[in-house]
Protein backbone atom coordinates (compact mmCIF):
# COMPACT_ATOMS: atom_id res chain seq x y z
CA UNK A 1 0.00 0.00 0.00
CA UNK A 2 1.47 3.06 -1.07
CA UNK A 3 -0.54 5.74 0.89
CA UNK A 4 -3.31 5.63 3.03
CA UNK A 5 -6.64 6.82 1.86
CA UNK A 6 -8.58 10.22 3.33
CA UNK A 7 -11.37 8.33 4.59
CA UNK A 8 -8.42 6.13 6.63
CA UNK A 9 -6.79 8.80 7.33
CA UNK A 10 -9.35 10.41 9.16
CA UNK A 11 -10.75 7.10 11.22
CA UNK A 12 -7.30 6.39 12.38
CA UNK A 13 -7.34 10.79 13.58
CA UNK A 14 -10.11 10.07 16.17
CA UNK A 15 -9.74 9.78 19.84
CA UNK A 16 -11.70 6.01 19.48
CA UNK A 17 -9.05 4.92 17.03
CA UNK A 18 -6.30 5.93 19.51
CA UNK A 19 -8.55 4.53 22.35
CA UNK A 20 -8.47 1.03 20.82
CA UNK A 21 -4.96 0.94 19.44
CA UNK A 22 -3.53 1.70 23.18
CA UNK A 23 -5.78 -0.94 24.84
CA UNK A 24 -5.85 -3.38 21.97
CA UNK A 25 -4.41 -6.24 24.28
CA UNK A 26 -7.42 -6.24 26.97
CA UNK A 27 -9.44 -4.44 24.57
CA UNK A 28 -10.26 -6.76 21.50
CA UNK A 29 -10.20 -9.85 23.58
CA UNK A 30 -13.29 -8.65 25.65
CA UNK A 31 -15.39 -7.25 22.65
CA UNK A 32 -14.88 -10.31 20.80
CA UNK A 33 -16.29 -11.83 23.98
CA UNK A 34 -19.59 -9.54 23.92
CA UNK A 35 -19.36 -9.65 19.97
CA UNK A 36 -20.30 -13.15 20.15
CA UNK A 37 -22.43 -13.07 23.29
CA UNK A 38 -24.70 -10.72 20.97
CA UNK A 39 -24.88 -12.88 18.14
CA UNK A 40 -25.83 -15.77 20.27
CA UNK A 41 -28.87 -13.79 21.47
CA UNK A 42 -29.40 -12.47 18.41
CA UNK A 43 -29.55 -15.84 16.59
CA UNK A 44 -31.56 -17.32 19.14
CA UNK A 45 -34.15 -15.06 19.76
CA UNK A 46 -34.89 -13.52 16.18
CA UNK A 47 -33.80 -17.10 14.96
CA UNK A 48 -36.61 -18.70 17.04
CA UNK A 49 -39.32 -16.26 15.88
CA UNK A 50 -37.74 -16.68 12.09
CA UNK A 51 -38.04 -20.16 12.32
CA UNK A 52 -41.84 -20.26 13.74
CA UNK A 53 -43.09 -18.25 10.92
CA UNK A 54 -41.75 -20.37 8.58
CA UNK A 55 -44.02 -23.63 10.51
CA UNK A 56 -41.80 -24.90 12.95
CA UNK A 57 -43.22 -24.65 16.29
CA UNK A 58 -46.73 -24.03 14.91
CA UNK A 59 -48.21 -24.53 18.17
CA UNK A 60 -46.90 -21.57 19.34
CA UNK A 61 -49.02 -17.88 18.11
CA UNK A 62 -46.70 -15.58 16.37
CA UNK A 63 -46.88 -12.60 18.48
CA UNK A 64 -46.28 -14.09 21.17
CA UNK A 65 -42.64 -15.59 20.33
CA UNK A 66 -42.09 -12.16 18.74
CA UNK A 67 -41.87 -10.96 22.13
CA UNK A 68 -38.52 -12.22 22.28
CA UNK A 69 -37.08 -10.32 19.53
CA UNK A 70 -36.65 -6.88 21.34
CA UNK A 71 -33.57 -9.11 23.15
CA UNK A 72 -32.42 -9.81 20.16
CA UNK A 73 -32.45 -6.16 19.29
CA UNK A 74 -30.14 -5.58 22.05
CA UNK A 75 -27.86 -8.43 21.33
CA UNK A 76 -27.86 -6.24 17.78
CA UNK A 77 -26.90 -3.24 19.62
CA UNK A 78 -23.83 -4.86 21.54
CA UNK A 79 -23.10 -6.37 18.33
CA UNK A 80 -23.00 -2.66 16.10
CA UNK A 81 -21.30 -1.07 19.36
CA UNK A 82 -18.45 -3.90 19.73
CA UNK A 83 -18.22 -3.63 15.87
CA UNK A 84 -17.80 0.00 15.95
CA UNK A 85 -14.55 -0.84 18.31
CA UNK A 86 -13.21 -2.92 15.48
CA UNK A 87 -13.40 -0.82 12.73
CA UNK A 88 -12.14 2.20 14.71
CA UNK A 89 -8.73 0.08 15.59
CA UNK A 90 -8.17 -1.20 12.45
CA UNK A 91 -10.15 0.18 9.53
CA UNK A 92 -8.42 -1.03 6.61
CA UNK A 93 -8.51 -5.05 7.62
CA UNK A 94 -12.58 -4.62 6.89
CA UNK A 95 -13.09 -2.53 3.70
CA UNK A 96 -9.88 -3.83 2.01
CA UNK A 97 -11.97 -7.04 2.93
CA UNK A 98 -14.42 -9.15 0.10
CA UNK A 99 -15.68 -10.61 3.29
CA UNK A 100 -15.89 -7.39 5.09
CA UNK A 101 -17.85 -5.56 2.14
CA UNK A 102 -20.31 -8.45 1.73
CA UNK A 103 -20.90 -8.54 5.29
CA UNK A 104 -21.77 -4.78 5.20
CA UNK A 105 -23.67 -5.52 1.87
CA UNK A 106 -26.11 -8.15 3.91
CA UNK A 107 -26.19 -5.41 6.81
CA UNK A 108 -27.94 -3.94 4.44
CA UNK A 109 -30.57 -5.91 3.19
CA UNK A 110 -31.15 -7.10 6.65
CA UNK A 111 -31.75 -3.40 7.40
CA UNK A 112 -34.15 -3.40 4.10
CA UNK A 113 -36.05 -6.57 5.21
CA UNK A 114 -36.79 -5.07 8.82
CA UNK A 115 -38.07 -1.72 7.24
CA UNK A 116 -40.10 -4.36 4.96
CA UNK A 117 -41.52 -6.38 7.65
CA UNK A 118 -42.78 -3.35 10.08
CA UNK A 119 -43.28 -0.91 7.29
CA UNK A 120 -45.75 -2.99 5.73
CA UNK A 121 -49.30 -5.00 6.69
CA UNK A 122 -47.08 -8.18 7.21
CA UNK A 123 -46.15 -7.28 11.08
CA UNK A 124 -49.98 -6.66 12.23
CA UNK A 125 -51.00 -9.60 10.40
CA UNK A 126 -48.42 -11.40 11.53
CA UNK A 127 -49.51 -10.12 15.16
CA UNK A 128 -53.11 -11.70 14.40
CA UNK A 129 -51.94 -15.38 13.69
CA UNK A 130 -53.22 -17.51 16.54
CA UNK A 131 -51.20 -20.73 17.41
CA UNK A 132 -51.34 -23.18 14.34
CA UNK A 133 -51.43 -20.97 11.87
CA UNK A 134 -49.54 -21.54 8.62
CA UNK A 135 -47.91 -18.00 8.01
CA UNK A 136 -48.51 -16.41 4.48
CA UNK A 137 -45.92 -17.04 1.97
CA UNK A 138 -45.60 -12.93 2.09
CA UNK A 139 -43.90 -13.24 5.35
CA UNK A 140 -42.75 -16.40 5.49
CA UNK A 141 -40.34 -14.80 3.07
CA UNK A 142 -39.45 -12.07 4.66
CA UNK A 143 -38.70 -14.40 8.08
CA UNK A 144 -36.39 -17.10 6.03
CA UNK A 145 -34.43 -13.46 4.44
CA UNK A 146 -34.17 -12.90 7.86
CA UNK A 147 -32.41 -16.17 8.96
CA UNK A 148 -30.60 -16.36 5.56
CA UNK A 149 -28.87 -12.77 6.08
CA UNK A 150 -28.07 -13.61 9.73
CA UNK A 151 -26.30 -17.05 8.94
CA UNK A 152 -24.21 -15.07 6.37
CA UNK A 153 -23.31 -12.25 8.08
CA UNK A 154 -22.50 -14.62 10.78
CA UNK A 155 -20.39 -16.44 8.28
CA UNK A 156 -18.61 -13.13 6.28
CA UNK A 157 -17.92 -12.54 9.86
CA UNK A 158 -15.80 -15.60 10.35
CA UNK A 159 -14.59 -15.41 6.73
CA UNK A 160 -13.23 -11.92 7.56
CA UNK A 161 -9.42 -13.56 8.72
CA UNK A 162 -8.89 -15.32 5.17
CA UNK A 163 -9.57 -12.30 3.16
CA UNK A 164 -7.74 -9.52 5.31
CA UNK A 165 -5.67 -7.70 2.59
CA UNK A 166 -1.99 -8.65 2.27
CA UNK A 167 -0.57 -5.53 3.68
CA UNK A 168 -2.31 -6.24 6.73
CA UNK A 169 -0.34 -6.54 9.83
CA UNK B 1 6.81 -33.71 23.15
CA UNK B 2 3.93 -35.76 23.93
CA UNK B 3 4.04 -38.59 22.13
CA UNK B 4 -0.16 -38.91 21.39
CA UNK B 5 -0.06 -35.61 20.60
CA UNK B 6 3.11 -35.94 17.96
CA UNK B 7 1.09 -38.59 16.32
CA UNK B 8 -2.09 -36.40 15.96
CA UNK B 9 -0.36 -33.75 14.90
CA UNK B 10 1.54 -35.77 11.84
CA UNK B 11 -1.67 -37.45 10.70
CA UNK B 12 -2.81 -36.54 7.93
CA UNK B 13 -6.33 -35.53 8.57
CA UNK B 14 -4.83 -32.95 11.00
CA UNK B 15 -2.11 -31.26 8.36
CA UNK B 16 -5.30 -30.98 5.95
CA UNK B 17 -7.30 -29.01 9.08
CA UNK B 18 -4.39 -27.14 9.36
CA UNK B 19 -3.77 -26.49 5.58
CA UNK B 20 -4.82 -24.18 3.11
CA UNK B 21 -8.38 -25.52 2.00
CA UNK B 22 -10.97 -23.56 2.73
CA UNK B 23 -13.30 -26.42 3.31
CA UNK B 24 -10.70 -27.07 6.07
CA UNK B 25 -10.62 -24.78 9.28
CA UNK B 26 -12.42 -21.96 7.88
CA UNK B 27 -15.14 -23.96 7.34
CA UNK B 28 -14.95 -25.98 10.17
CA UNK B 29 -14.81 -23.01 12.54
CA UNK B 30 -17.62 -21.47 10.98
CA UNK B 31 -19.78 -24.38 11.67
CA UNK B 32 -18.81 -24.29 15.44
CA UNK B 33 -19.92 -20.48 15.16
CA UNK B 34 -23.07 -21.02 13.78
CA UNK B 35 -24.50 -24.29 15.44
CA UNK B 36 -22.62 -22.01 18.96
CA UNK B 37 -24.61 -19.33 18.09
CA UNK B 38 -27.96 -20.91 17.48
CA UNK B 39 -27.40 -23.51 20.60
CA UNK B 40 -26.51 -21.13 23.29
CA UNK B 41 -29.00 -18.55 21.62
CA UNK B 42 -31.88 -20.70 21.48
CA UNK B 43 -31.37 -22.11 24.92
CA UNK B 44 -30.95 -19.03 26.51
CA UNK B 45 -34.25 -17.63 24.95
CA UNK B 46 -35.82 -20.68 26.79
CA UNK B 47 -34.16 -19.73 29.74
CA UNK B 48 -35.54 -16.64 29.46
CA UNK B 49 -39.24 -17.45 28.92
CA UNK B 50 -38.83 -20.28 32.40
CA UNK B 51 -37.61 -16.37 33.81
CA UNK B 52 -40.49 -15.10 32.90
CA UNK B 53 -39.82 -13.04 29.53
CA UNK B 54 -42.70 -13.44 26.93
CA UNK B 55 -44.84 -14.99 28.95
CA UNK B 56 -47.23 -16.06 26.38
CA UNK B 57 -45.12 -18.55 24.81
CA UNK B 58 -46.62 -21.67 25.41
CA UNK B 59 -44.08 -23.45 27.18
CA UNK B 60 -44.93 -27.06 25.49
CA UNK B 61 -45.10 -25.83 22.55
CA UNK B 62 -41.25 -25.03 23.00
CA UNK B 63 -40.94 -29.11 22.38
CA UNK B 64 -40.16 -28.81 17.90
CA UNK B 65 -36.90 -26.86 18.74
CA UNK B 66 -35.24 -29.19 20.64
CA UNK B 67 -34.06 -31.85 17.93
CA UNK B 68 -32.67 -28.46 16.09
CA UNK B 69 -30.90 -27.70 19.20
CA UNK B 70 -29.19 -31.72 19.57
CA UNK B 71 -28.17 -31.37 15.90
CA UNK B 72 -26.52 -28.15 16.55
CA UNK B 73 -25.02 -29.71 19.53
CA UNK B 74 -23.91 -32.50 17.41
CA UNK B 75 -22.17 -30.07 14.47
CA UNK B 76 -20.77 -29.10 17.29
CA UNK B 77 -19.34 -32.00 18.71
CA UNK B 78 -17.86 -32.86 15.45
CA UNK B 79 -16.48 -29.74 14.17
CA UNK B 80 -14.60 -29.27 17.71
CA UNK B 81 -13.19 -32.73 17.68
CA UNK B 82 -11.63 -31.44 14.20
CA UNK B 83 -10.74 -28.96 15.88
CA UNK B 84 -8.71 -30.45 18.41
CA UNK B 85 -7.43 -32.91 15.97
CA UNK B 86 -6.09 -29.91 13.75
CA UNK B 87 -4.72 -27.80 16.68
CA UNK B 88 -4.18 -30.65 19.53
CA UNK B 89 -1.27 -29.51 21.13
CA UNK B 90 -2.77 -26.01 21.19
CA UNK B 91 -5.93 -27.00 22.74
CA UNK B 92 -5.01 -30.05 24.93
CA UNK B 93 -1.97 -28.50 26.86
CA UNK B 94 -4.11 -25.31 27.74
CA UNK B 95 -6.20 -25.32 31.36
CA UNK B 96 -8.96 -23.36 29.67
CA UNK B 97 -9.63 -25.86 27.22
CA UNK B 98 -10.68 -28.03 29.94
CA UNK B 99 -13.04 -25.59 31.58
CA UNK B 100 -14.48 -24.96 28.81
CA UNK B 101 -15.08 -28.96 27.90
CA UNK B 102 -16.65 -28.55 31.50
CA UNK B 103 -19.05 -25.70 30.68
CA UNK B 104 -19.98 -27.82 27.34
CA UNK B 105 -20.85 -30.84 29.63
CA UNK B 106 -22.73 -28.47 31.50
CA UNK B 107 -24.61 -26.89 29.00
CA UNK B 108 -25.85 -29.62 27.23
CA UNK B 109 -26.68 -31.06 30.62
CA UNK B 110 -29.01 -28.55 31.77
CA UNK B 111 -30.51 -28.33 27.68
CA UNK B 112 -31.23 -31.82 28.78
CA UNK B 113 -32.54 -31.17 31.72
CA UNK B 114 -34.73 -27.87 30.97
CA UNK B 115 -36.12 -29.67 27.92
CA UNK B 116 -38.02 -32.26 30.35
CA UNK B 117 -39.08 -29.24 32.19
CA UNK B 118 -40.37 -27.98 29.11
CA UNK B 119 -41.64 -31.69 27.57
CA UNK B 120 -43.46 -32.39 30.84
CA UNK B 121 -45.36 -28.64 30.21
CA UNK B 122 -48.96 -28.85 29.68
CA UNK B 123 -51.42 -26.78 28.28
CA UNK B 124 -51.24 -24.62 32.06
CA UNK B 125 -47.47 -24.96 32.15
CA UNK B 126 -46.80 -22.39 34.20
CA UNK B 127 -47.39 -24.90 37.44
CA UNK B 128 -44.39 -27.19 36.30
CA UNK B 129 -42.45 -23.57 36.20
CA UNK B 130 -41.03 -24.64 40.01
CA UNK B 131 -38.33 -22.61 41.59
CA UNK B 132 -35.79 -24.96 41.09
CA UNK B 133 -36.56 -25.10 36.96
CA UNK B 134 -36.10 -21.21 37.19
CA UNK B 135 -32.41 -21.74 39.15
CA UNK B 136 -31.84 -24.27 36.51
CA UNK B 137 -32.48 -21.55 33.71
CA UNK B 138 -30.41 -19.23 35.10
CA UNK B 139 -27.93 -21.64 35.32
CA UNK B 140 -28.13 -22.39 31.57
CA UNK B 141 -28.11 -18.62 31.26
CA UNK B 142 -24.57 -18.37 33.32
CA UNK B 143 -23.49 -21.28 31.80
CA UNK B 144 -23.25 -20.44 27.91
CA UNK B 145 -21.86 -16.80 29.16
CA UNK B 146 -18.79 -18.33 30.82
CA UNK B 147 -18.51 -21.23 27.83
CA UNK B 148 -18.46 -18.07 25.34
CA UNK B 149 -15.70 -16.60 27.61
CA UNK B 150 -13.50 -19.73 27.49
CA UNK B 151 -13.95 -20.27 24.01
CA UNK B 152 -12.92 -16.61 22.51
CA UNK B 153 -10.28 -16.79 25.08
CA UNK B 154 -8.73 -20.13 24.26
CA UNK B 155 -7.84 -18.06 20.96
CA UNK B 156 -5.81 -15.30 22.98
CA UNK B 157 -4.47 -17.41 25.95
CA UNK B 158 -2.52 -19.50 23.33
CA UNK B 159 -1.27 -15.96 21.62
CA UNK B 160 -0.08 -15.02 25.21
CA UNK B 161 1.63 -18.61 25.95
CA UNK B 162 3.47 -18.13 22.58
CA UNK B 163 4.70 -14.29 24.15
CA UNK B 164 5.18 -16.64 27.68
CA UNK B 165 2.56 -15.22 29.76
CA UNK B 166 1.40 -17.92 31.46
CA UNK B 167 -2.22 -19.09 30.22
CA UNK B 168 -4.24 -18.87 33.87
CA UNK B 169 -2.01 -16.79 36.27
Amino acid sequence: MDEIAPWEQFVRGTALHHFVYLNEPWLWPTCEIIHYLGLSLLLGTVGLFDLRVLGIAKGIPPATIHRLVPWGVGGYILNVLTGILFFSGHPDQYVYNNAGRLKALLMAIAGINILVFYGSTAFPEMKKLPAGADAPMRIKVIAGTSLAIWVGVLICGRMLTWYRPPFFH
Amino acid sequence: MDPFLAFLEGSDLSMWIRGDSMLAFPTIITLHTICMGFLAGASSAIDLRILGAAPGIPLASLRPFYPLMWLAFAINAVTGVLMVIGYPTKQLTNPLFYIKLFLVALGVWLVYRIGREVLRATESGEKTMTAETKWLAAASLAGWVSLIIAGRLLEYTHRWELLGIPALT
